[in-house]
């Protein structure tokens, strides 16, 4: 492959990228290609060194979006991410893939006790307020009682839900860190 | 070598050089495939996410032969982030000689 053919693939391969961005990453190619051939090095030898252009475009184009997921945290931004991941072949994410969604229905689950917890300690306390003015309405325990375990099961649901949340900023950042570990490691 | 000891170290192994001096692209790919064998194409992915991160800035200087050259410069943040891979790598490598070199005392 010589230098334009190289070239030309990895401009294909970037597309979408900004193309201020594009002609950035070009210019170190061109670069390359320059100072090796200055260096008494054949095109087609500084092509096979550099390796294949459109890996090499996947792995910019898998970078921009891990980054982009870092910048603007966004569950779309994440699954941009993991797909362009995908495309450049990391079986093992098949294999994590699983496990992902295992934790990510684990979140959901955290999310709905925390959002029940909160719910029925309102409803408690809430009634308990209520009851006097409606003589229909007996409820069993004291009004203490009913309004102390209202305000705890509050209380522990606010604080599970804020758990959550610190929860899901972990593994988003974890999930990025591994896709990252991913990149470093398989291109070749 | 195992392909993926080598692809995790070139990090370290790219900071640790930019910690010496200022280096263009050529410089770098050539002088670490001297060392191991990987494609010379990692690398500028690899720098261009440093300059993305903040680790390094670049700046153009001109050459006696042929285009003004691209040099990398190191930043604070990785020099930071240099001493953490490096004593992660420290540690790693020190545990692993304790296996091999080790006696066997069970």
């Amino acid at each position: 492959m010589n230098r334009e053919k190289f070239i030309e693939q990895l401009r294909d391969g970037l597309s979408g990228l900004p193309e201020s961005e594009i002609a950035d990453i070009l210019y170190d190619y061109n670069e390359h290609f320059e100072i090796g051939s200055s260096k008494g090095k054949t095109q087609e030898e500084i092509a096979l060194e550099l390796g294949n252009p459109q890996t090499i475009a996947k792995s910019y184009r898998v970078n921009a979006k891990i980054t982009k997921a870092e910048k603007n945290p966004s569950p779309s931004n994440l699954i941009k991410a993991l797909l362009a991941a995908m495309t450049l072949g990391f079986f093992n994410l098949i294999f994590v893939l699983g496990p992902f969604l295992g934790v990510i229905g684990l979140l959901f689950g955290l999310y709905g006790i925390s959002i029940g917890f909160v719910a029925g300690g309102m409803g408690s306390i809430l009634s308990t307020l209520a009851a006097p003015f409606f003589s229909g309405i007996h409820i069993g325990v004291h009004p203490i009682t009913s309004i102390s375990i209202g305000t705890g099961l509050t209380a522990l649901g606010v604080l599970l839900l804020i758990g959550s949340f610190y929860l899901t900023k972990f593994l988003y950042q974890l999930t990025l860190k591994y896709l990252r570990w991913n990149l470093d490691v398989i291109t070749k | 070598m195992n392909i993926q000891f080598k692809k995790g170290v070139l990090e370290l192994c790219v900071l640790s050089l930019l910690t010496k001096r200022d280096f263009y692209g050529y410089e770098l790919v050539e002088y670490i495939s001297q060392h191991v064998d990987i494609s010379d194409g990692t690398i500028y992915p690899l720098l261009r996410r440093f300059r993305v991160d903040g680790y390094v800035t670049t700046y153009l200087q001109e050459s006696q032969e042929g285009p003004p050259r691209k040099y990398y410069k190191i930043k604070e943040d990785g020099r930071q982030a240099f001493k953490e891979l490096l004593e992660e790598w420290e540690e790693f490598t020190a545990r692993v000689n304790e296996i091999i070199r080790g006696d066997l005392n069970e």
